[in-house]
């Protein structure tokens, strides 16, 4: 299916209706991964803001650092050290949730602790590491680069959308009221149904994980959070309802990996695609929060 | 005997602190029960253990008919996060709703959410942030979110504390309403005055269930509303599940 995707987009390149980088495989890989990333990331970015998570998420992405290492030590592929970098990142994320739960330490107190164990651990590691394998590849998986992306990292990437796609349909309210309002959605349950608030939570830590791992050849671990967060950010300054906030921030999210995927092969930029996805966002934030601004004091 | 929650040796402890000393009391249905005491004593610990929001000591044994088995829960002043754009709407359809938040409300949906904030006063505010609503605002929308669920039983925190006096009528006629429509209410509350007139049981709380019975029993004869006897009593049982907010 990929082949024939690739090949309808050679024909359009030819009759002059693409431009000629998207007669490379690698091209329309990236761009599918970018396309299939950016709504998984904007989908769930929405909930990491209602539930006030983005230092979790930001952490966890930095867990990745250590997942990687421990991926290559165990002898993992450099360039693709999945199982070890989804194992490390879950076990990460469920245990500073079962911590949290335990704890009367302030949750921002208790995650800054742990990511700063998990970048002192993952530097270590990486040190050794960097030893035994070529660094740029090491920074391909951190960073993010288009030329990694496989057709099985597309199938990954397809696969765990699919699922999210349907988990929203099915629970997107309960999630969000869960997220809003815990003891409520405990008590009354939302839509009828009783809410499992606990399983919530740790669905939700098990997508992070998952969504870390499908993102991590487009985006980068590191920058991961960084695309969980600024798309979603962004997107509450300029909504006026949960629906627009939702599909604005899937448009962000979507427009963004996009972008930061074509626009450095464009004009021939050695930029790695998740440093530009992240700037991108980053920028479209900071100009939405000035044009915010100069609306206030035009009305003032 | 009819419907009933039934707190049998229920018990609060926290680490060092005794927080309820185990009690007995039993709450039947299509009644108003008015948990009341002096601040501290424990009385939403105790409405919380009873809604499993708390872990607890004895047994909370709940004999209902399954239609409440999700029962309302008007919290004390909720609070929301201003900066989200999250409508009055969006909230009730999240919360009465099955059909995801970002697809379009069916129209039907939306007459249903239309006549509900009708209930509550709300109707004209239905494009308004959550974040932007006033508290009285805010508890009437969590009285509309809790209609729709048409439940028998409802827990209360001390619904009125905090908003102005307008507001305060407007969530006592909501209160009057359900009584009338012989609802089973669970209420902490502190004018004794609304207790003494409304109740049907007063519960006493202070470190444990102080004392237990009807407002003539607790208050006495005497309209000082503050002389509260310190005797036990017994708790008339007379309900039937069929009248229940029928």
């Amino acid at each position: 299916m990929i082949d024939s995707l690739h090949q309808f987009i050679t024909t359009l390149v030819t009759q002059g209706m693409l431009p000629e980088m998207f007669q490379y495989p690698f091209v329309t890989y990236a761009l599918i991964a970018a396309l299939l990333t950016g709504p998984l990331l904007g989908a769930l970015g929405t909930l990491v803001v209602v539930k006030r998570l983005a230092f979790f998420s930001e952490a966890v992405g930095h867990g990745a650092l250590t997942g990687i290492a421990i991926g290559i030590l165990l002898g993992e592929p450099a360039t693709q050290p999945v199982a070890a970098l989804f194992s490390f990142c879950l076990c990460f994320a469920l245990l500073l949730h079962w911590v949290k739960s335990r704890t009367q330490v302030p949750y921002d107190a208790l995650v800054g602790v742990f990511l700063a164990f998990a970048i002192a651990l993952g530097a270590a590691l990486l040190l050794y590491v960097a030893k035994k394998v070529n660094v740029h590849i090491l920074e391909n998986v951190l960073f993010g680069s288009i030329l990694t992306v496989t057709p099985v990292d597309l199938l990954i990437l397809a696969i765990i959308s699919a699922i999210s796609l349907l988990l929203a349909l099915r629970f997107a309210n309960q999630a969000l009221m869960a997220s809003l309002q815990p003891d409520l959605a405990r008590v009354q349950g939302v839509g009828g149904e009783k809410a499992r608030v606990t399983l919530f939570d740790y669905a939700f830590i098990l997508l992070i994980a998952l969504v870390t791992v499908a993102a991590v050849k487009i985006i980068g671990a590191v920058l991961v959070g960084a695309l969980l967060l600024i798309p979603a950010t962004t997107a509450r300054l300029i909504s006026r309802n949960i629906r627009q906030f939702f599909i604005r921030t899937l448009l962000i999210s979507t427009g963004c990996c996009v972008a930061g995927v074509v626009l450095p092969m464009a004009f021939e930029l050695p930029v790695p695609s998740g440093a530009a996805i992240v700037l991108l966002a980053s920028t479209l934030f900071l100009s939405t929060v000035l044009l915010n601004q100069l609306k206030i004091l035009r009305i003032a | 005997m009819g419907p009933s929650i039934i707190l049998n040796q229920t018990g609060l402890i926290i680490g060092d602190n005794t927080l309820l000393k185990p009690a007995n009391l039993t709450l039947e249905a299509g009644k108003l029960h008015l948990l009341t005491g002096p601040n501290g004593a424990g009385k939403s610990s105790l409405l919380r253990s009873m809604m499993g929001l708390m872990p607890h000591s004895g047994d909370i044994h709940w004999q209902w008919p399954g239609k409440a088995s999700l029962p309302a829960y008007i919290p004390q002043l909720a609070f929301f996060d201003a900066t989200l754009p999250v409508t009055v709407e969006d909230y009730l359809h999240a919360s009465i709703h099955t059909r995801a938040f970002f697809l379009k409300k069916s129209k039907a949906q939306k007459q249903r959410l239309q006549s509900l904030l009708e209930k509550v006063g709300l109707q004209d505010k239905t494009q308004r942030k959550l974040g932007q609503l006033s508290g009285g605002e805010r508890q009437r929308l969590l009285f509309a979110r809790a209609l729709a669920q048409d439940t028998t039983l409802w827990f209360m925190d001390e619904p009125m504390t905090g908003l102005d006096q307008d507001a305060q009528q407007t969530i006592e006629q909501l209160i009057l309403q359900l009584k009338a429509q012989r609802c089973t209410l669970v209420m902490v509350h502190h004018d004794h005055d609304f207790v003494r007139r409304h109740a049907d049981q007063v519960v006493v709380v202070n470190q444990g269930i102080e004392r237990s019975g009807s407002p003539e029993q607790i208050y006495g004869a005497s309209h000082n509303q503050d002389d509260i006897p310190a005797r036990s009593l017994t708790v008339s049982r007379t309900s039937s599940t069929s009248e229940v907010c029928s």
